[in-house]
């Protein structure tokens, strides 16, 4: 039983051939055997949203997925947003409100937002509000990253027209 | 909180699934929204995982004749999303925004939530309440499970551990009905303390078809049959439907946990019931409400 | 154009361009922010090192039980498994002990893992070392304890009984301290008052809950039989000097480091028995040792916060004039008095702010500390603040509401007014001026006090539940060397040390003991080096959480770091300033005093003589020709900062709440918060402070309780049961910044990071009283969930109907 198993997945773009356990968690995977510890492990059941990644292109919770599923897959982090040098529009969006404090929670967010704005219309803060509740932040009350979002969504409406 | 090892098999057909189950500890994977947690906190240790995420007959959701069917492997985002389900049963879109959040949304499926069967969870009450028919496959071939018959108990369903839950299937509704749904929860996306949906078709301003169905209180999802029987034939007014709700309450025993009373729950059916009543009402006839 | 401060004043151009105030007040953009938004930060999980093993622990399911036997065989046999380790093992380390200097407190002891009886679910009672994390958990599984059950007396008022079972047999008592305060004669003067109110209130116990769970990695320095143990902690002094002893390591063999650590609101503030076991074990085993805590060890074993019940009772004149306050509290303290805060920390602060802001010549206190087999109890933001301010407050509204007077009106006829400054309370704290009624009256004009109160009768006519609700409250922050942070308590906590230095490239560091762990520190720090020594802030790396760098110095918390941290950066800056001047007047051939500097530049006033800092720091350490050998300066400063008492952070909080009256779900309308915190660093920090402090508050106010059933068993041992806010349960907050007289610290700062804790749980419980006052009822239980809500409504209304 629980036999290792070769997985092959596209991660952040670049083809990764792995052996894992079974048992390996998604989140475990790419921390300790990647060492893309950018993904923050919270709480192991699904709650708090740190873990928040991109499976074949909608988020999902890499602690609730095991690597093993994830044979095939395309898998997006936050590693994929943007550099020290060059952070992508999200983050830059997230430092300018100043949107994060200890910022462990905030590569869940920043991939939740990232789906925020290519699915929903996010008309009212309300909205952006209710779509964020599956990421729990201690520290910032909420209300610098619903500024952020709301930018971001304006910002998008405005290119749209 | 790291899982227990164990044994993972990925099935590409119902029948491979199946004949993988016949094994002492098995446990289906889909979502795994419910399980994973469970197997965190190893308070699940299956010998073996059987995924079924890539079973294709599990997915999508289709028009069969006055059904209509969903796949066992639908997320709650797709239904959530699917044009096909807005027309017929608005109230499932309306119910999925109380599920959980985005991320969970998008793993979570229609078969594993009905398979978990949390008697506060949206799905369970959904095919209580839309007179939905499980179908489930196992060794012996295919069999049809009504929602009165599935929910044995909390966390236990009709449905045997040999076999998969492969669709649901939903009887399309009188057209023009109008449906509702309402919940009671601590937070934005947590399981409902209490909560309630209804159906209900009008004719000649009286109400003609009266569905009510309760989660949180029982067991599993319970129908308000009482309600229903009272308000059929009843002029569909706000009078009729306060008149009405209190019977709701009949011959329920809501648990008692950290999160609420039985009282407290109690106290909150008639409230949904007329919540959900009152919007059905005003929805029906109105087309795709 | 305005005048010129005189500092300025004959300056070129260029240099008038790099004057002073620059940076301090200014909405920087933190520093930290590119490395945490790219995943680029480093935590402690996120360590890996060669040869590193995973630890777990084993834990008590048994709230109080002796161990009779313990079978660890099958877990050592089990491949993958380096070692199992047992209170044993762990001998020669001195027992954990919090001294304190305060009368009538004993002290508990604690060894690293549980010798021969457990005091609470989630004790440690053994370690499995194992090469992953995984197979550490499957050990843990095969080991066996035989516990011996013990009588259970679960909550503070049964373990304070004379019979009750006890926890340490050595104490012969479940009471940890007693304390009393008193000020003239309350008991006289509320026996002849003409008016009186009382309550018996509840607050339930609550956890930290930073997002990132304590995590501890240990690296032997087999090289100098060192250590250094990389730690999500709060205070790497603390740790470091206290490891030292408990190691019998001399402090240059043993460095504390603290990475980035993802929150910490106090749970990560204290000296824990993992961090104990994994420096041990490393040194015991020569590889490092890593032990990330997961959710459900954190939930019981991180230090817990807020766990009282206060009686009290306050009297009051015709006018509304304050004249006595009484109280009673006690705390449930969990089963261990923790280092170094003990257990009286949060129960003695309770009832040292009972007083709050106002003026209240007569006032007795009493408090009383029981332990109980739960997880001991520690800091959280606002320590014992948002229990006091809760309970005063809400007696302010109950005496408002007995004489018909406005709850506005009857917090401005009492609050300390400006002349009366320095105040000193019934419990002996001081009052600084501070902007008391300046806040209330800005918080209501801010918000539209008077149009609420017309929206709100327009809402009760139409049958609906709306409230307001007013906190107005003080808190002591920046606590200097005069007073302990918590009482009796035998280390410094009153100071702190800046080392700042230019290298020979002309870089700026600038080192301290305190530990950012979200408060913005490495941005603030350097907004102020940056502008004392005139530099840009991105030019300064500050450096800070590695016991290794500093001398002495404690960490963070306490609402001290903008204080203590920043004071101490203005004083050490400015010496070095000094001697960049004194450098620059031998470069520049000019006087010391007509130097200046700004942007990384040194300048001679009204001249276009300029250089940079990269070339005076060249000049002192490389260019020997350069300058006189007895000119040439070291550019290094060190200097040590102590505010001696405290400073004095004011605020008021108005919440608007709508009760559903079916359901009793609460929704908050609106939310203000006017806070006079003195001058600001970076706004955008303070609002950040400000709103998650609100909405920590919130929590507590509605949706945040540990549950512990009648054994002693956690009910909520998950975030699915223990409710934290999320962005749909905190509203929209606007926070208002007042400043009035700055106190006197070099910076004009105080401190300002538990505040919106202290202020939220008051507000929104007056919110909902005031929504519910036509019932008759009002809320004296947090938090007041809609169960809650439910059972108050019932009995008034059953109430209603039996006198009807």
């Amino acid at each position: 039983m629980s036999a290792r198993v070769d997985i092959t997945m596209t991660l952040n773009g670049e083809e990764i051939v792995e052996t894992v356990e079974p048992r390996m968690l998604l989140s475990d995977f790419l921390r300790d055997r990647l060492g893309l510890t950018g993904t923050h492990v919270g709480c192991e059941h699904g709650v708090c949203g740190a873990c928040t990644i991109r499976l074949n292109g909608v988020t999902a919770r890499s602690c609730l997925t095991f690597a093993v599923q994830a044979d095939g897959a395309r898998i997006e982090t936050v590693e994929h947003l943007g550099t020290v040098s060059s952070l992508g529009r999200i983050q830059q969006a997230f430092r300018k409100h100043h949107a994060l404090q200890c910022g462990f929670c905030t590569p869940g967010f920043l991939m939740t937002v990232q789906e925020m704005l290519e699915t929903l219309p996010l008309d009212t803060d309300e909205e952006i509000r209710d779509a964020l509740s599956g990421n729990i932040c201690r520290c910032t009350g909420y209300e610098h990253i619903v500024r952020a979002v709301r930018e971001l969504a304006d910002e998008r409406e405005g290119a749209a027209a | 909180m790291k899982p227990a090892p164990f044994e993972y098999v990925r099935a590409a057909s119902v029948r491979e699934a199946i004949a993988l189950l016949d094994h002492d500890d098995a446990k289906i994977i889909a979502g795994g929204q419910s399980l994973v947690p469970m197997m965190n906190f190893r308070l699940a240790q299956p010998e073996r995982i059987v995924d079924i995420n890539a079973i294709a007959e599990l997915s999508g959701i289709r028009e069969d004749g006055s059904d209509i069917v969903i796949g066992s492997l639908v997320r709650h985002a797709e239904a959530m999303r699917s044009p096909l389900l807005a027309r017929h049963f608005p109230v499932i879109a309306e119910a999925m925004h109380h599920v959980a959040h985005l991320a969970i949304r998008n793993r979570g499926t229609i078969g594993g939530s009905l398979v978990h069967a949390d008697p506060s969870a949206e799905w369970p009450l959904l095919v209580a309440l839309l007179d939905g028919e499980i179908v489930a496959e196992g060794p012996d071939g295919c069999r049809t499970v009504k929602a009165d018959e599935f929910f044995v108990a909390p966390l236990v369903t009709e449905i045997d551990e040999t076999e998969i839950l492969v669709a649901v299937r939903f009887p399309k509704p009188a057209p023009g009905a109008g449906m509702a749904f309402d919940e009671v929860a601590r937070r934005a996306g947590d399981f409902a303390v209490a909560s309630a949906g209804a159906l209900v078709s009008v004719e000649d301003g009286v109400m003609r078809e009266v569905r009510v169905a309760l989660g949180g209180v029982g067991d599993g999802p319970v129908r308000a049959t009482a309600v229903e029987e009272e308000l059929t034939g009843r002029v569909a007014d706000k009078v009729s439907i306060s008149d009405t709700v209190e019977l709701a309450c009949e011959g329920l025993e809501p648990e008692t946990d950290i999160h609420a009373s039985a009282e407290y729950r109690l106290s909150l059916v008639p409230v949904l019931v007329r919540r959900v009543l009152e919007r059905a009402v005003l929805r029906a006839g109105a087309g795709a409400a | 154009m305005n005048e010129l401060p005189r500092k300025t004043q004959g300056l070129g151009d260029e240099a008038l361009a790099m004057a002073r105030p620059k940076y301090v007040g200014k909405a920087v953009q933190r520093l930290e922010d590119p490395r945490l938004l790219t995943g680029a930060g480093r935590y402690v999980a996120d360590i890996r090192l060669d040869r590193m093993v995973h630890a777990a622990f084993l834990r008590s399911d048994q709230a109080h039980a002796r161990i009779s036997a313990m079978d660890c065989d099958a877990a050592r046999a089990m491949p993958g498994v380096i070692g199992v380790f047992t209170a044993e093992d762990f001998a020669d380390i001195p027992v954990i002990s919090a001294p304190s200097r305060m009368r009538d407190y004993r002290a508990t002891k604690c060894t690293v893992l549980a010798a021969d009886k457990v005091r609470y679910v989630g004790e440690p009672v053994a370690v499995v070392i194992a090469r992953d994390r995984y197979i550490a958990e499957d050990a843990l599984a095969l080991i066996e304890v035989d516990w011996e059950p013990l009588d259970v007396a679960a909550d503070a008022e049964s373990a304070a009984h004379s019979n009750a079972p006890l926890l340490h047999e050595e104490l012969g008592t479940n009471i940890l301290f007693e304390r009393v305060f008193e000020t003239g004669s309350a008991d006289d003067e509320m026996a002849a008052a003409p008016h009186r109110v009382s309550g018996r209130f509840r607050i339930h116990r609550k956890t930290p809950l930073a997002i990132e769970p304590r995590s501890y990695v240990a690296e032997p320095d087999r090289a100098n039989d060192g250590l250094t143990l990389h730690g999500s902690t709060q205070v790497p002094g603390i740790i470091r000097d206290i490891l030292s002893g408990l190691l019998d390591l001399p402090g240059n063999r043993i460095r504390v480091v603290a990475p980035d650590v993802g929150g910490g609101f106090g749970g990560k503030g204290s000296l824990y028995p993992e961090e104990i076991a994994v420096c041990a074990l490393a040194r015991k085993l020569a590889r490092p040792v890593k032990w990330v805590s997961d959710r459900s060890e954190d939930l019981c074993s991180t230090s817990q916060g807020f766990d009282e019940t206060i009686e009290a009772e306050l009297g009051f004149a015709d006018d509304g004039t304050l004249i006595a306050l009484k109280g009673q509290v006690t705390g449930d303290v969990g089963a261990y008095s923790i280092y170094p805060w003990t257990a009286a920390l949060e129960p003695v602060q309770v009832v040292s702010f009972l007083p709050g802001p106002y003026r209240i010549p007569h006032y007795r206190g009493e408090v009383k500390g029981v332990a109980t087999p739960k997880p001991p109890t520690g800091p959280y933001r606002g320590v014992g603040r948002p229990a006091s301010v809760f309970v005063t407050e809400r007696l302010i509204d109950m005496a408002a509401a007995h004489l018909g007077i406005d709850p506005a009106e009857m917090r401005r006829r009492n609050l300390v007014s400006e002349t009366e400054f320095p105040y000193r309370i019934g419990s002996g704290i001081v009052w600084d001026r501070s902007g008391f009624a300046e806040c209330l009256d800005e918080a209501c004009s801010r918000v539209g006090y008077e149009g609420l109160r017309r929206l709100q009768q327009e809402a009760r006519a139409a049958g609906r539940w709306f409230g307001i609700g007013i906190a107005t409250y003080a808190e002591l922050t920046g606590i200097g060397s005069r007073i302990s942070v918590a009482p009796g308590m035998p280390i410094n906590t009153g100071t702190e040390t800046a080392s700042i230095r230019i290298d020979s490239t002309g870089a700026v560091t600038a080192t301290f003991a305190v530990a950012s762990h979200g408060q913005s520190l490495e941005t603030t720090l350097a907004q102020i080096v940056a502008e004392e020594l005139g530099v840009r802030p991105e030019d300064v790396r500050v450096v800070h959480g590695d016991s290794g760098a500093t001398s002495h110095g404690t960490g963070t918390y306490a609402s001290r770091s903008a204080v203590l941290g920043g004071g101490a950066a203005i004083v050490t800056s400015r010496v070095l300033r000094d001697k960049i001047r004194r450098v620059a007047s031998h470069l520049l051939e000019a006087a010391a005093e007509d130097i200046e500097t700004g942007d990384g530049r040194v300048f001679v006033t009204g001249t276009d003589k300029s250089m940079s800092f990269a070339e005076v720091a060249h000049a002192v350490y490389s260019d020997m020709k350069a300058l006189p050998a007895d000119a040439r300066e070291i550019l290094e400063a060190s200097e040590s900062f102590d505010p001696v008492t405290g400073t004095t952070t004011t605020a008021t909080h108005i919440a608007t709440v709508e009760i559903d009256p079916e359901t009793f779900a609460v929704k908050i309308g609106r939310y203000l918060v006017a806070e006079d915190c003195g001058r600001m660093i970076n706004p955008l920090v303070v609002d950040g402070q400000v709103h998650g402090g609100v909405a920590q508050g919130i929590g507590a106010a509605l949706l945040e309780e540990l549950s512990y059933d009648r054994t002693g068993q956690l009910l909520t041992g998950s975030l699915a049961d223990y409710t934290v806010p999320t962005a749909v349960e905190v509203p929209h907050i606007d926070v208002v910044h007042l400043e009035t007289e700055l106190p006197g610290n070099p910076g004009g700062f105080r401190g300002m990071g538990e505040g919106g804790t202290i202020g939220a749980p008051a507000a929104i419980a007056n919110a909902i009283s005031d929504a519910l006052s036509p019932l008759g009822v009002g809320v004296t239980e947090l938090p007041v969930t809609p169960e809650r809500l439910f059972r108050l409504v019932s009995e008034a209304r059953n109430k209603t109907d039996t006198e009807k």
